[in-house]
């Protein structure tokens, strides 16, 4: 089966985040980026797929600024995908998801593609566009929010569940097809030093973005703020319950005003 | 002029040791420490990983690191426990000399079932009587026949209760003191090997350490790594290539003892604010901090030397000896900014001065390193 699997560089959740100065994007001078939860789902998910099915490929693609579009290619090669491309942008120029779903789709288009998977969501913005996006400009039908993909091969039938508010569904769907899937179901492996290094050295495809895409997107954030510091915080002393009690309902009434 | 940014590989080699320090060793850390255990499941998931034969050649089935690569690697480990980065330090300690003086035959034979599988070697030099004075060494190699007769104790030695293949150094002439001493590699299974029970030590807990005896253990000439009376200057030449990642070792104790001390200390308030805006702890913080970059720094400039060829036996001393007394006193601030709850085991901070303490000790006493470092300076005015 040929696979492709589309991930996404997002800001190491260890990372303290700050705004630039302008207000409107982030410092990313010493952040670092990563592939994340719902991405490293769909990379093993790719991966188990492949060990399930000899003969199959796994080719990782992303769309983005150098160089951390580049590093979270490389962190795929070494988990294991087999060929790699990036939609290269200009330094600092991250693409909105629209524009990511239409780089990526130029760029999975150009390569053999039976399943396409994404997380389902980026780590960072939680947008959930590119996958249907992508789906769209495909041509073909996207499911989301997977769990546990299997390939029937008597039935030619990819089987799988989704998680869903009321439970969880049991579906079945011809190839080809676009899969979001669900974040961290599938306990991601971890790459092995040796093939960290190997990764280091095993090519990347560059592909240039459309030149019709605004580099910078349909949308862009207008205004990035951290949230308040938290404040107001009463710690109660006490040295039986019915003191607490009291002194509860007497903050309650005379400070929160919560009761008359 | 130097650079000291890593290249983006190296930031990938010192990630996975961090997430692995993180998640798989610091939240087993105290409990191994309380109980004395040696956590063989965590060791055997960095044998996987490629995180425990980090010297032995890719040829072999190892990581194949250079020097700077390990000590990345090393540091990261330790942040998570440095009981059980000892494990992995010792193991590539007891490899080192196979790597040195081994025949290719031995190589092969030797290294490539550690490469396939998980086995633990371990270095024997060290004997009751002394382990910095090797040509008083007492375990006696007699030849006899195509081979030898091993007999001694060594004592005090780092994976001896798991190990599955030792360097052993005897000598092999003893009037002609460390000029006779030899070094071999005897198997675990060899008859009149007996292991010792397990050490009761003040730190590196979640390591084992004990001694081994020889009863007339037979050695094939096969097994003996380079020539007879060689051994020494293998001990030695080893050494100067696994000094350094002590330094490494150590710094990564520093480092996590100087971030326990700087997150307490934000969150612990005295007289009406946090003790982080009290000078007597800024200062606290900024001496850590200093000794704690000043450590990783010589440690990285040594093992920077040591991958160009050169000997680096003076900056090896230094990074060591100055790296394990500054994690030795980082952890005992950290301690003092932990007032008493610094003192109490239910807290991270204790453990880090006892697994300080060890690394003053070993691969090479903090005052043997001084004396190395005092003949080696002193030759560049003779």
């Amino acid at each position: 089966m040929e696979i492709v699997v589309c991930v996404k560089p997002v800001p190491d959740a260890e990372t303290r985040l700050r705004t630039a100065a302008d207000g409107s994007t982030l410092d990313i001078e010493a952040v670092k980026f990563v592939l994340t939860g719902y991405d490293e789902s769909a990379v093993e998910q790719a991966l188990l797929l492949k060990e399930a099915n000899p003969g199959s490929k796994v080719h990782v693609v992303s769309a983005g600024p150098p160089p951390r579009t580049e590093e979270v290619l490389r962190a795929s090669l070494a988990l294991g995908c087999d060929l790699a491309t990036w939609v290269e942008m200009p330094p600092g120029v991250a693409p909105d998801p629209v524009s990511a779903a239409r780089a990526l789709a130029r760029a999975v288009a150009a390569v053999p593609h039976e399943l396409v998977l994404c997380g389902k969501n980026a780590g960072d913005d939680e947008a959930g566009v590119v996958a249907g996006a992508l789906a769209e400009l495909l041509g073909v039908p996207d499911y989301s929010a997977v769990l546990d993909l299997r390939w029937d091969a008597a039935a030619s039938r990819l089987r799988f569940q989704r998680s869903t508010e009321a439970g969880v569904e049991k579906w079945e769907a011809p190839l080809p097809c676009v899969v979001a899937l669900q974040q961290a179901w599938n306990d991601p492996r971890t790459a092995k030093l040796p093939a960290i290094l190997k990764s280091r050295r095993l090519p990347i495809a560059k592909v240039p973005p459309e030149a019709a895409i605004p580099a910078t997107g349909t949308t862009r954030p207008t205004k990035f703020e951290l949230p308040p510091p938290r404040t107001g915080a009463k710690l109660i002393e006490f040295k039986t319950p019915e003191e607490a009690a009291q002194k509860l309902v007497k903050v309650l009434k005379e400070d929160a005003k919560v009761f008359p | 002029m130097p650079d000291f940014s890593l290249t983006p590989e190296q930031e990938s080699l010192r990630d996975l040791a961090r997430k692995f320090a993180r998640t798989e060793m610091a939240p087993h850390a105290a409990e191994c420490d309380r109980a004395s255990r040696f956590p063989e499941e965590i060791y055997r998931k960095a044998f996987d990983l490629g995180l425990l034969n980090l010297n032995l050649p890719t040829e072999y089935g190892g990581s194949g690191l250079g020097l700077f690569d390990q000590c990345l690697i090393v540091e990261e480990l330790a942040y998570g426990c440095g009981g059980m980065t000892t494990t992995v330090i010792a193991h590539c300690l007891a490899l080192a000399p196979i790597l040195l003086d081994g025949s290719p035959e031995q190589k092969e034979r030797f290294l490539k079932p550690i490469g396939a599988e998980y086995r633990l070697a371990a270095f024997a030099l060290t004997e009751p009587s002394g382990g910095s004075d090797p040509g008083s060494m007492r375990t006696l190699a007699r030849r006899d026949g195509d081979g030898y007769v091993l007999s001694g104790e060594k004592c005090f030695i780092s994976n001896a209760p798991q190990a599955s293949l030792f360097v052993v150094f005897a000598n092999t002439d003893p009037s002609q003191r460390h000029k006779g001493v030899t070094a071999f590699v005897v198997p675990r299974s060899a008859n009149g090997v007996t292991v010792g029970p397990d050490d009761e030590k003040m730190g590196h807990r979640a390591s084992s350490t004990a001694a081994i005896r020889f009863d007339d253990v037979r050695v094939p000439a096969s097994d003996r790594l380079g020539p007879e009376g060689g051994g020494f200057s293998l001990a030695m030449r080893t050494l100067d290539h696994t000094r350094t990642p002590i330094g490494a070792l150590a710094t990564g104790i520093a480092q996590a003892a100087l971030d326990h001390a700087a997150s307490y200390s934000l969150k612990r308030e005295t007289f009406g604010k946090p003790i982080s805006e009290h000078q007597a702890i800024q200062i606290k913080l900024a001496n850590m901090a200093q000794a704690v970059q000043a450590a990783r720094l010589l440690t990285w400039r040594a093992a920077w030397l040591i991958d160009r060829g050169q000997k680096g036996t003076l900056e090896s001393s230094i990074a060591k000896c100055f790296a394990s007394d500054a994690a030795f006193a980082v952890a005992d601030e950290a301690i003092q900014t932990f007032g008493g709850y610094g003192y109490m085991r239910e807290y991270p901070v204790e453990k880090l001065l006892r697994d300080a303490k060890l690394t003053q000790i070993y691969e090479g006493a903090n005052e043997i390193q001084r004396i190395v470092i005092a003949r080696e300076l002193l030759r560049g005015y003779g």
